[in-house]
């Protein structure tokens, strides 16, 4: 049956959300309905709401970091149930296609990320609407709304014990740093890290070198105020780059003797690319890309860099296959060896939505959790 | 005692080398110096005896490819003996220096590769010389000569029934190219590996990706005359860019379902770096990058090549560690698991040492083995 729930719908860019009544068809078949209990804002939401060079797709419901409770599954589901605690995911996992089968890779072939899509595969349409008018999803998630329906592959079955509004940042933003390093740079016990950018994925990829066991985290970040809390997630040392004439490699390989072990780029920015390729030691280094950057950028770099023996990597939500690894990873934050509570600097209401959206265009907090379950 | 003997000299860039009667110094503390019996003709002796866009540094003695007798030793060296049978290399391991002791690099602090150095490193001074006129070294082997004088950590000590006419070629090229593919790439068995370059480190590459199993070894190389040769090294197919209309990566993305599982980059040319690691599939694929480029060149790509999970790598050398791993090789050779016949297509005598010049600058050698005992 339909439902008819609260959304927080996105009528135009960069329009404050507007909390309205709308329409949730049921789920057809491979697809799940989910309530939502909790949901946070990330970076990728709101550049997509601001839709600057990009295509504007309007009305639209945004959210993709979020974790509920199934309310009811769609023809041929078996792995999920009503009842069951989940996390939607922006990225699929099919279970079928190369690279699911694959050990490295998490870029489902019929799953992955789309972020032109506002509709769902199945049929072409959307399962929101408003007086019979549809409103686009996002990224097949669309956890801006008391209930969404997603493609069960893009769904995570997690252990019911979790706190839904801790664990709902294990969507996107935490895994995507943290498996920047763990997977992706792998640094060894008593290395020296440098993690580019002190937001949520960054300070996520710092947490990910502390429980790797580095013995230097170097957080780089222009803001100067981000450096106190970033203590908290293993930096050891902080540098502002605009506090140096010499370019930061250089900077960076002063302070550490020819150049660090591992570095992750969590900004998007193409110069920090090359600075986190450039910093890198040669015989061993290993650069992890993670940050998203403009969809003109070019990265340039002196070859000689390879042939010195650096390796430059990149990754896609920290290379986590969505399905397989995200309850591992909530098991983790239940067992104390993950901190989650750190990640989450305020609380909102759902009808205060917006402020979480303030709060990020302010440079404001790392995560705001927003309540969308009524009590 | 000094020693006279012959040694092919570089007078100038790009004069055909004389031979030439010269005296060579007795070696010195940490030195040794070779009877060499068999060199071989590398591009990077031709590229410097070019002196193109380079510091030219003339009279020289070229050559770094070679297999000899050690004549005698200086002070303090323990590790070799008079009698034994060695390669010398252009590169060094001093076995104490972080590079050393790391299981990865081979980019010796102390020892490794210089381009621009014409003496030795101890005095500053060149161990060759004639009518008291001073001739620089090259790369710290200068093979081109019946005996010459090189530090004890640039040289491998090897089994001494090995032909030495047969591996002297791992002294460089055989090996940068085995290497690459073997240590760097470690291409999976049943894997897809490219190609890029068919000359002696591109077919050395090929050798490698053979022996580790890869399934199909496309070769790539804009001399079709390469192929009928290159099937002896293991390749599969080859695309020769030139016949296509459409850019090389995506003919070898439809020739294998979305990109090969490694590719190997083996000339230098920075516009086939872009490609190599470009043509490799999302999710997994390694790109290793082996040729050098010019100092000016510069490496381009869209950072979402990364983002969507390819790893660029590079190698010095094969990442082999000169004094550890070379003597593995020549045993490797022995035992039949490595063919290097392959690799010679020519042999001269030293008198002819300009015949190799003109077969490599033709392009119509691999390697040229020139016979300094005269046997």
């Amino acid at each position: 049956k339909v439902i008819t729930c609260k959304a927080a719908v996105a009528w135009g860019p960069s329009q404050p959300l507007k909390i309205e009544e709308v329409q949730v068809a049921p789920p057809k078949a491979m697809e799940v309905r989910i309530k939502v209990h909790y949901t946070s804002l990330c970076h990728t939401d709101l550049v997509f709401w601001q839709a600057e060079g990009h295509t504007p797709i309007f009305p639209r419901i945004f959210g993709h970091e979020a974790a509920g409770v199934i309310e009811s599954v769609g023809e041929g589901v078996t792995d999920l149930k009503v009842g069951d605690c989940v996390l939607p995911v922006f990225t699929g996992e099919c279970k079928e296609c190369k690279h699911c089968k694959s050990e490295e890779s998490n870029m489902c072939d019929l799953l992955r990320i789309d972020t032109e899509r506002g509709v769902m595969m199945s049929d072409g349409n959307s399962r929101f609407s408003i007086n019979g008018k549809p409103i686009h999803h996002f990224l097949g998630t669309s956890t801006f709304s008391e209930y969404t329906v997603a493609h069960a592959g893009c769904v995570a079955k997690i252990n019911p014990k979790a706190p839904l509004d801790k664990v709902c940042v294990l969507s996107c933003g935490v895994p995507t740093g943290m498996g920047a390093t763990l997977n992706a740079g792998k640094p060894k016990k008593g290395s020296i890290v440098a993690v580019f950018g002190l937001g949520a994925v960054g300070l996520a990829a710092c947490e990910g070198a502390r429980i790797a066991g580095a013995a230097r985290i170097i957080g780089i970040d222009f803001n100067n105020e981000r450096s106190e809390r970033a203590k908290q997630f293993g930096v050891t040392e902080f540098i502002n780059p605009k506090e140096y004439e010499k370019p930061i490699q250089q900077v960076i390989a002063e302070k550490t003797d020819g150049g660090v072990d591992c570095s992750v780029e969590c900004t998007g920015s193409i110069e920090a690319m090359v600075q986190a390729l450039e910093c890198c030691h040669d015989g061993w280094g290993v650069a992890v890309l993670a940050g998203v950057p403009r969809a003109d950028a070019v990265f340039k770099t002196n070859p000689v860099n390879f042939l010195s023996e650096k390796t430059l990597k990149g990754t896609f939500f920290g290379n986590y296959k969505p399905r397989t690894d995200l309850p591992g990873l909530v098991e983790m934050y239940l067992n104390g060896e993950l901190e989650l509570d750190k990640f989450v600097t305020d609380k909102v209401s759902f009808s205060d939505i917006n402020k979480a959206f303030d709060h990020m265009l302010k440079g404001e907090g790392l995560r705001t959790v927003i309540k969308v379950i009524q009590d | 005692q000094v020693i006279k003997c012959k040694a092919a000299v570089a007078w100038a860039a790009g004069e055909p080398l004389k031979i030439e009667e010269v005296e060579v110094a007795p070696p010195q503390a940490m030195e040794v110096r070779i009877k060499i019996h068999y060199t071989a003709l590398c591009h990077t002796d031709v590229y410097f005896w070019e002196a193109k866009g380079q510091t030219p540094l003339f009279p020289r003695i070229l050559g770094h490819e070679a297999a000899g007798v050690v004549e005698s030793v200086g002070e303090g060296v323990t590790d070799l003996k008079e009698g034994d049978t060695v390669l010398p290399v252009f590169t060094g391991e001093c076995g104490e220096c972080r590079h050393c002791k790391s299981e990865e690099s081979n980019m010796c602090d102390l020892l490794r590769i210089n381009t621009e150095r014409g003496v030795m490193i101890s005095d500053g001074k060149t161990r060759f010389s004639k009518d008291g006129k001073p001739i620089y070294h090259f790369l710290g082997t200068s093979t081109f000569s019946e005996y010459t004088v090189a530090h004890a950590g640039c040289v491998a000590k090897i089994n001494p029934e090995a032909p030495l006419d047969k591996v002297c070629v791992l002294s460089c090229g055989a090996s940068t190219g085995m290497g690459a593919a073997l240590n760097v790439a470690k291409p999976k068995k049943g894997s897809t590996v490219a190609v890029f370059g068919l000359g002696a480190v591109g077919l050395g590459a090929a050798e490698g990706a053979r022996i580790a199993g890869a399934s199909r070894i496309i070769g790539i190389d804009l001399i079709s005359e390469r192929f009928e040769k290159a099937k002896l090294f293991g390749v599969t197919e080859f695309i020769n860019p030139l016949d296509h209309a459409k850019p090389v990566q995506e003919v070898i993305a439809e020739k294998t379902d979305g990109g090969v599982d490694y590719s190997i980059e083996c000339t230098g040319n920075v516009k086939a770096m872009i490609q190599a690691f470009e043509s490799c599939h999302d999710g997994w694929g390694v790109a290793v990058l082996v040729g050098v480029p010019h100092s000016d060149a510069v490496f381009q790509t869209s950072p979402l090549n990364f983002l969507t999970e390819r790893t660029l790598k590079g190698t010095f050398y094969g990442n082999y560690k000169p004094r550890s791993d070379l003597p593995g090789l020549v045993e490797m050779y022995l035992a039949k698991k490595i063919e290097l016949e392959k690799f010679i297509t020519h042999e001269v005598s030293f008198a002819d040492i300009n015949k190799a010049f003109d077969y490599m600058l033709k392009g119509e050698s691999l390697r040229c083995i020139i016979n300094l005992i005269g046997n």
